[in-house]
Parts: C-alpha cells; sequence; structure tokens
C-alpha cells in the first residue's frame, strides 16, 4: 500500500540501475537527510540533554556506522572475515597523529582521509594470508595482525612521539576560521563533519558494490572456484577488498580519537573492541548497507541509553548500570540471532514487503 | 550441420595423475570450429578431469593443449577464462547471494575495466559501461526464456532454471568455446528437451563451438556432430555418434564383457 513498485516504470537501464530506483526511497533518504542535518542539530533528541546527544549518541554511532561499514565490505561481501578491526582503527588514529606532526598546516580533513590510505596499504598486507587461507584460519591470521598492531602501538615510541603518557592527543586544529577538531571544538562542528563524511563514504561505498569491482568480490565470496574460471583474479579482489575495507576503519579511527574521544590510548583498538563491531556487522546484517546503520546504532545506544536511565531515572550506580547493559545487549543480541539469523537489515526487508500489501494480507 | 574443418581447439597426449592415480593416461583429440563436441564414458573416466585441463584448472605432467592454433603456456584459470573458454559445472556453481541478473552480469567481468575511480562515483565511464554490458546480458535473459526470474535471488530457484542460469552466465562472456559439464544431470524428460534446444540454438545462432559431457545417450547421440569416449582415463573411440555406437570396444565398456 505505502511501498509499491507497482506503476514506476523505467524506460532506460540507466534509472533502473539508480541508487534509489522507487519513489519511497527517494522520499524516504531525503527526509532522512533532512533529520540528520536540520532536525537534530536544532531540537535534539527529546528527554535527552544536547551536549549528550551529540557526544554519547550521535557522533559515536556516525563513526562506528563508518567501521561497520568497512568491515562489512570485508565480510558481508568479500566473505573474507578479520578480528583485527580495532587494530586497524587504531592504524588509522596513529597515522592521522604522525601526519598532523609531519604536517602541522594540513587541513584535517586532508589527514584523515591520507590515514585511510595508509590503513588501507596495512590492511593489504595483512590481507596476504587470505590468498591461501579461509575460514577459522584466517581469523587466526588477523588476530596475529590485532596482536602485533596493538604491540607495535605500546612499543613503537616514534609512533606516540615519544611523549610520556604513551597515548595520542588531538589539538586545536582550524579550518575556514572554525575550530573543528580539538580540545576547543564545537560538538556542532565535530558533528556536521562527521556526518558529511558518513553520507559521501556511505554513497561511495554503494557504488562500489554495484559495479564490476563489488560484484567480483561477491563472486569470490559466493563461489570462488567459479569466479576464477570467470576471470576473477583471486589476488586483485580479494585484496582490493581489504584495503577498501581498511580505508574505512582507517577514516573511522581516525575520526574517532580526533573528532570524539579526544584522545586515546593502546586500549581503545584493543580486541574486545574488534569483537563488538563484529557483533555490529553481524546484528545489522551481513552485506547490507542499511544494516550496517542499524547494528551499529543498536550495539552503541542500548548501553548507552541503559546506563543514562538508570543513572538519571532511577538513581543507580554507576558500575551496577555497566554490567546490566551488558546483560541487556548480550541478550538482547541473542533474541535478535534467533528471531532472524539474517541480522535488523532482514527484519527491515521484511517490513517492507509487508508495507507493499498493507493493510491486506496478500 | 555443415562440414566445418578448422580445428580450433587441440589437446595432445595428456596425461594427469594425482599422486599414484592416474585420471588421464595420453589423450589427444580435437575440436572443430562451430562444431558440438561429446566427450562421454563411465563414471570415473577422466571426462571432468579433461575439461579441468582444458580451463586450466588442473595443469597436466604432459601434453599439450592447441588453441586458436597456437601451443598454450601453462596459464591459470583466470587468464585462460580471457581467452575465450567458458563452462558451466555439474554441481551448479552460481553466486547464490545474487540475483540472476547479477549471475549473467559477472560473465561480463572480464569486458568491463573502468577503474576504481570511475566506480566509486559510479558516474560516466562506470555507469555507460554499466549499461551497454547489462544489455547484452538482457539478450542472452531473453534468448534463454529467463526474463521473469530475472530479480529473484538463485539460490531459491528450482533446479533445472538455475542449470539454465548458469548457461546464460556462460554465454554473457562471449565465449569461443563454451565447456558444459553434465549440462542435463538430474532433470526430467521435458527440461532436457528444453535444455537440448537450447544448446543447439546457441550453437547455430551464436556459432559457440560446444564441447560437453553427458550421460543421457540419447541426447548424446541426438545433439553432438562427434563424439570422443573415455573410459579409465584412456581414448576409447573418436567419431560422428554412428561410428562410436558401433563401435565394439564402446560396447564392451558400457556393457561389460564376460571375462
Amino acid at each position: 500500500m505505502f511501498y509499491r513498485e507497482t506503476g514506476q516504470f523505467k524506460s532506460k537501464y540507466k534509472e533502473e540501475l539508480a541508487a534509489f530506483p522507487l519513489a519511497e526511497d527517494k522520499v524516504g533518504i531525503a527526509i532522512l537527510l533532512v533529520i540528520a542535518y536540520v532536525f537534530i542539530p536544532l531540537f535534539g533528541i527529546p528527554g535527552l540533554s544536547f551536549e549528550f546527544t551529540m557526544g554519547a549518541i550521535m557522533i559515536p554511532v556516525f563513526i562506528f556506522t563508518i567501521t561497520t561499514l568497512g568491515l562489512n565490505i570485508l565480510l558481508g561481501f568479500a566473505g573474507q572475515i578479520s578480528l583485527g578491526t580495532g587494530a586497524f582503527m587504531g592504524v588509522g588514529a596513529y597515522s592521522c597523529y604522525k601526519i598532523m606532526t609531519i604536517f602541522p598546516d594540513l587541513n584535517i580533513i586532508i589527514c584523515v582521509i591520507l590515514s585511510g590510505l595508509v590503513t588501507a596499504i596495512v590492511g593489504m598486507i595483512f590481507g596476504l594470508p587470505s590468498l591461501k587461507i579461509k575460514g577459522f584460519y584466517l581469523i587466526v591470521a588477523t588476530l596475529a595482525a590485532q596482536f602485533f598492531l596493538e604491540w607495535a602501538f605500546i612499543r613503537v615510541a616514534w609512533l606516540y612521539n615519544y611523549n610520556d603518557s604513551g597515548g595520542i592527543e588531538g589539538t586545536n586544529k582550524e579550518m575556514f576560521g572554525l575550530i573543528v577538531s580539538g580540545p576547543q571544538s564545537d560538538a556542532l562542528t565535530r558533528y556536521f563533519i562527521v556526518l558529511t563524511l558518513l553520507v559521501l563514504l556511505t554513497w561511495l561505498a554503494s557504488n562500489v558494490i554495484r559495479g564490476r569491482i563489488g560484484r567480483s568480490w561477491m563472486m569470490i565470496r559466493d563461489m570462488d572456484i567459479a569466479a576464477e574460471l570467470i576471470g576473477v583474479r583471486p589476488l586483485t579482489a580479494k585484496l582490493s577488498a581489504f584495503a577498501f575495507s581498511s580505508f574505512y576503519i582507517g577514516i573511522s579511527g581516525a575520526l574517532m580519537v580526533f573528532f570524539w574521544l579526544g584522545a586515546a590510548e593502546v586500549e581503545s583498538f584493543d580486541v574486545n573492541h574488534s569483537f563488538t563491531y563484529l557483533f555490529m556487522v553481524i546484528i545489522g546484517g551481513l552485506g547490507s548497507i542499511t544494516g550496517s546503520y542499524m547494528g551499529a546504532a543498536l550495539v552503541w545506544v542500548i548501553p548507552v541509553l541503559i546506563k543514562e536511565i538508570g543513572k538519571t531515572a532511577f538513581g543507580f550506580d554507576a558500575f551496577v548500570m555497566e554490567n546490566f547493559s551488558i546483560i541487556f545487549l548480550g541478550v538482547a543480541i541473542v533474541v535478535i540471532l534467533i528471531v532472524e539469523p539474517h541480522g535488523l537489515a532482514r527484519l527491515w526487508q521484511i517490513t517492507k514487503q509487508k508495507l507493499r500489501l498493507w493493510p491486506f494480507p496478500y | 550441420m555443415s562440414e566445418k574443418n578448422s580445428v580450433i581447439m587441440e589437446v595432445k597426449n595428456i596425461n594427469l595423475r594425482f599422486g599414484g592415480v592416474i585420471a588421464i593416461q595420453d589423450v589427444s583429440f580435437n575440436i572443430f570450429e562451430g562444431e558440438i563436441r561429446a566427450i562421454i564414458g563411465p563414471n570415473g573416466a577422466g571426462k571432468s578431469s579433461m575439461l579441468n585441463v582444458i580451463n586450466g584448472f588442473y595443469h597436466p605432467q604432459e601434453g599439450e593443449v592447441w588453441f586458436n592454433g597456437e601451443k598454450r603456456p601453462s596459464m591459470e584459470p583466470y587468464q585462460i577464462a580471457k581467452t575465450g573458454i567458458a563452462r558451466t559445472f555439474q554441481n551448479i556453481a552460481l553466486f547464490k547471494g545474487m540475483t540472476t541478473i547479477e549471475n549473467v552480469m559477472t560473465g561480463r567481468q572480464l569486458k568491463m575495466n573502468k577503474n576504481f575511480f570511475w566506480q566509486m562515483l559510479r558516474y560516466g565511464p562506470a555507469i555507460d559501461e554499466e549499461v551497454q554490458h547489462r544489455r547484452r546480458c538482457e539478450e542472452i535473459i531473453d534468448f534463454l526464456e529467463i526474463n521473469h526470474i530475472r530479480k529473484t535471488p538463485v539460490g531459491s530457484l528450482p533446479y533445472g532454471l538455475q542449470k539454465r542460469v548458469e548457461l546464460a552466465r556462460a554465454l554473457a562472456m562471449d565465449p569461443k568455446i563454451l565447456l558444459l559439464d553434465e549440462p542435463m544431470a538430474g532433470m526430467n524428460v521435458e527440461e532436457k528437451q528444453d535444455m537440448s534446444r537450447f544448446i543447439i540454438d546457441v550453437n547455430e545462432e551464436f556459432g559457440t563451438t560446444i564441447a560437453l559431457i553427458e550421460h543421457d545417450m540419447a541426447v548424446v547421440m541426438d545433439l553432438a556432430d562427434r563424439v570422443v569416449v573415455l573410459d579409465y582415463g584412456k581414448l576409447l573411440a573418436d567419431g560422428t555418434p554412428a561410428e562410436v555406437q558401433s563401435n565394439q570396444a564402446v560396447i564392451d565398456a558400457y556393457l561389460g564383457v564376460p571375462h
């Protein structure tokens, strides 16, 4: 009823290949963009303070969505599993820090993108084992990457400029006369930058996935032997997936430190975080861009909201709420996976299917 | 079918061993341009291994493959795909997570070359290329009468249709030689008739050379211009269907002989 393709005729392939061939989708995306760009900055989320909305919900969710998109490209589209996501974010963060030290006058956005490229190269190197091994064995190889990189973040003092704290810290960075990063930057400015990058990166990812390169990833994922006999070179396909995915993860790592936390140590990039990002991808739905958004939002927002509500409404101890939120998230994940093993993206797809016919049963 | 005698592919004295197991022993035969060539033989005769040698998945210890009048150097499967050899598989090897049209589009993979930059923007050359290849894929989909399942994920299609989608994907490569590994395995009579019709149509309309493995003798004898018979990795007979049918060694291999 509300979501029907009936009557929307296409007379050119180009129209059918568009990102949103249906009018309903176009309207939906436009509404979401207006909410993100206008309503949330103006009104925030009802019932929550503006600072909390930005600092604890919106900015981290956007950053983790970029991470999840990156991991989803690798895991959901190219079928190569990785447990090194946390460390690859670290590569992005540390390389952004180094780039900023070496070129202090360089625009921070360019620094962030360059650090994404550095991470892409590192990801490609650690993706090399995927040419020979698959599945569980590849998990072990990427886990080795995780531990090696963590070690490097502690032991290679050059990475954090030999400072005593052993961590990295953002300084005030200006862009067009506006402080965009660092301790004195305004949350709203950072919100707009992160949001814009997210929108841009989502668009690029959806383009690549629907084209030749995206298809070559899915071919390798679904049936690697047939892919090879059709002419896909496994080396190119797998390494390009690792590179593209690491690019996203690196950018998200740099954003996390310089547009959200402000400072970070090696703990922000440990293996527990890798698992969290894996959760986000699986809960959201493998091989789905919409799912990346939903997974990141759900896994991040639920514990934060529970903690906040417990603290303000019931006056519970923060420590108690911390444990309670972990329990709740665990239960939520199990329930969701039992109800719909293919993640939230599939649930959304079923909803759309239902909306086509509603209120009629068939 | 008219007499065509230019050899497009020739295998010479192929020997393929897996450790101590001899899969193919000293087999030679050729394929004429534009013909339908059948490879038959009992189970384990080395038919599928032969196809795997032709498209580079196995590297024979001895022997040569001549293609287009040139001796082919040792190549990887993705390089051989570029030379114009496509195949289908005995157990369907479709990309299960993709729809029919996406599966057929994968066949055009080698003909697309726009780089990452354009792919990311999906604008200009990249989208033009996509549209241009989409057109060819739609023609093939039309040809094989699978329009109605264009946007269905292939995993949920019935077996016969999956086989047809696989044929479509191979055809989308515009191959010079099409290798079909048991295209009619597990089909009912009606589906076999459809498939036979499509194979003949492909051969006649596109002029594609076809080499096929098949167990259904009635189908083989009707379709094939010439037949190779393998048994225990050795060449048993080579000739027209009538010649092969009357060959005593072939009859013995299929029916058994008293010892």
